[in-house]
């Protein structure tokens, strides 16, 4: 393979594990998220800091970040999901321009020149680069399939999907709204968590702009493209959403169009998504993009 | 007498303006079918509402089994074993039949953390929730979309998801609206067997035939306050019962 080929294949990898990440929430617990990309920007700053101030291995380092994420997840997440769920979105929002607007002014994140000089992750005294750093984000990817393939055959997946579907009668079913709701937000920002780790050691200099707003759209136009609520769409959807940029260049610089436009018509036309026939979230998405009704 | 399973002391909620309850007590005792009935708008509904702890009272208070339960919410009143159904019915579109039983099965997990994490996708649970479809004649279809049922096939299905939860005390709104007659004989027969399983069953119902041969008492409602409570025959010839129905229909003939 080549370097170029392995280089897209690796940010495939890791935007499928935090879109499936995403999946948890939106497709499983039908919790519109439109700030996604802060707890991806939330894993790859604390994994940098942890790396380069803190000294510690990317395998030391990688269970706290993943902690720090979903912990943050859970604060953020227990105001913002008693919320309905056009306000849901709005919030989830303004969560990824403050966090992105932290990265960008606190000094301690690096401020606008970001966080460089990343190391490489190190397996058995072996630097991971290339195929090997890719395999290695297959492994993990391979690790959050399973989860969510676990999730869905619990008792706590279920409970998510009949609070997606009818959260009264989910409720008058013993389901705690909030309890449920917060599990799926700390598991899916988790997951972001995870990947945005993957990602700093990867690229090895970040910027807030990489946690940008855009790229939450981004992450939701892969779940969505792919099928929400689904095992495998999230995969698809970044397979699909990852490689088209690099297939049709001229795309590269109306990227963002694309995938708001993308976003509209799978929602008018496809709302279960190419690998689904659920289509509960259409209600909520409907309810924040006007015209979207039926 | 035994001690009431379900007691509710001057009950209100306002909405604004609106009083659709007002100072309306009445005891449910253990064991009993009791019915609550009264014309469109009385506030049989948000009466239920109260109970199963969607709203919280404007005044008054709700025991239940001896303990205050106004205020709960309403998965911690499910946890109590107080199971309902919805007259607007709120099947989980996208599950199969069998899923929408198995959530509610799942009563026995969701408080605990660690059990959470456990499979719904087993035979002994799936055997148990088509034993439940069976008991409510939904058996064959338990593999179809929820959604796509006809309001008589939901109206059991809202009825076998409560018997899960409700293994106390039965909230029924109006589950027998909208069935055919030998829909509505065998739903009589299931909640007549319900009752025999020691379990309390609470119904709204406006068919007055229904309602008369079902149930042990009746607490009738207009425009949010209790107007009438006793047997059958004594509601029957009650005046301001009649008044109350009679006087509604003869406003809306006029109209
Ligand atoms: N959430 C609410 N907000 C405002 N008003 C409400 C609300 N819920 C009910 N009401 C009003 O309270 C009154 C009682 O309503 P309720 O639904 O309890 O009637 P009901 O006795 O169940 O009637 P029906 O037989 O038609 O179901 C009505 O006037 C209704 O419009
Ligand atoms: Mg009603």
């Amino acid at each position: 393979m080549s370097a170029y080929l392995i280089t897209i294949a690796t940010l495939i990898a890791i935007y499928a594990i935090v879109v499936c990440g995403l999946n948890v929430i939106v497709g499983f617990a039908g919790q519109i998220s439109l700030g996604h990309a802060a707890f991806f920007g939330i894993g790859a700053y604390s994994a940098a800091l942890l790396a380069t101030k803190g000294g510690l291995s990317f395998w030391t380092a990688l269970p706290c970040v993943i902690a720090v994420s979903a912990f943050i997840g859970l604060l953020l997440g227990l105001p913002s999901l008693r919320v309905k769920a056009d306000f849901l979105a709005i919030t989830t929002i303004g969560i990824n321009f403050i966090v992105e607007a932290l990265f960008l002014y606190v000094p301690f994140f690096g401020g606008a020149l970001g966080i460089g000089g990343i190391p490489r992750v190190m397996f058995f005294g072996i630097k991971l680069k290339g195929l090997a750093f890719f395999y290695l984000c297959l492994f993990f990817l391979v690790v959050v399939i399973l989860i969510c393939w676990w999730f869905r055959r619990s008792w706590a997946g279920l409970a998510c999907f009949a609070l997606r579907e009818e959260e009264s009668a989910a409720a008058s079913m013993g389901i705690s709204p909030v309890r449920f709701k917060l599990l799926a937000f700390v598991i899916g920002t988790g997951m972001a968590g995870l990947g945005g780790a993957l990602y700093a050691h990867y690229i090895r200099f970040i910027a807030a702009t990489d946690f940008a707003f855009p790229v939450s759209i981004l992450f939701l136009s892969m779940v969505v493209l792919g099928g929400m609520g689904t095992l495998w769409g999230p995969v698809l959807g970044a397979l699909i959403l990852g490689a088209l940029p690099e297939i049709f260049r001229p795309l590269v610089d109306y990227r963002f169009l694309f995938y708001m436009v993308l976003l509209l018509i799978m929602i008018r036309f496809q709302p279960g998504g190419l690998l689904g026939e659920r289509s509960a979230v259409r209600r909520v998405l409907a309810s924040i993009i006007p015209g979207a009704h039926q | 007498m035994s001690q009431a399973l379900l007691d509710i002391q001057e009950l209100s909620k306002y909405f604004g303006g609106l009083k659709a309850l007002d100072q309306v007590g009445f005891n449910v005792m253990g064991g009993e079918i009791l019915g609550l009935i009264g014309p469109n708008g009385a506030g049989k509904t948000v009466c239920f509402n109260l109970i199963s702890g969607v709203y919280r009272p404007t005044a008054g208070k709700i025991y239940f089994n001896g303990q205050r339960m106004d205020g709960t919410s309403p998965h911690q009143v499910a946890h109590k074993g107080v199971g309902r159904t919805f007259q607007i019915v709120k099947p989980f579109g996208t599950l199969s039949v069998v899923e929408n039983v198995l959530v509610a099965k799942g009563i026995t997990k969701y408080n605990r953390f660690s059990r959470i994490w456990s499979t719904w996708k087993s035979k002994a649970e799936i055997n148990e929730a088509l034993e439940m479809l069976e008991r409510v004649g939904l058996k064959d279809l338990a593999d179809r979309q929820a959604g796509l049922l006809p309001l008589g096939n939901l109206r059991r299905l809202e009825i076998a998801r409560a018997l899960l939860v409700g293994h106390k005390l039965l909230l029924l709104d109006e589950s027998f609206s909208g069935l055919r007659h030998e829909e509505i004989v065998q739903l009589e027969e299931l909640i007549r067997s319900i009752r025999e399983t020691g379990i309390t069953v609470l119904l709204i119902e406006h068919n007055m035939r229904v309602a008369m041969g079902l149930c042990d008492r009746l607490v009738v409602l207009d425009h949010g306050s209790k107007i009438a409570e006793g047997r059958p025959q004594e509601i029957q010839q009650n005046e301001k019962v009649i008044e109350a129905y009679l006087g509604r229909k003869e406003a809306s003939d006029a109209a």
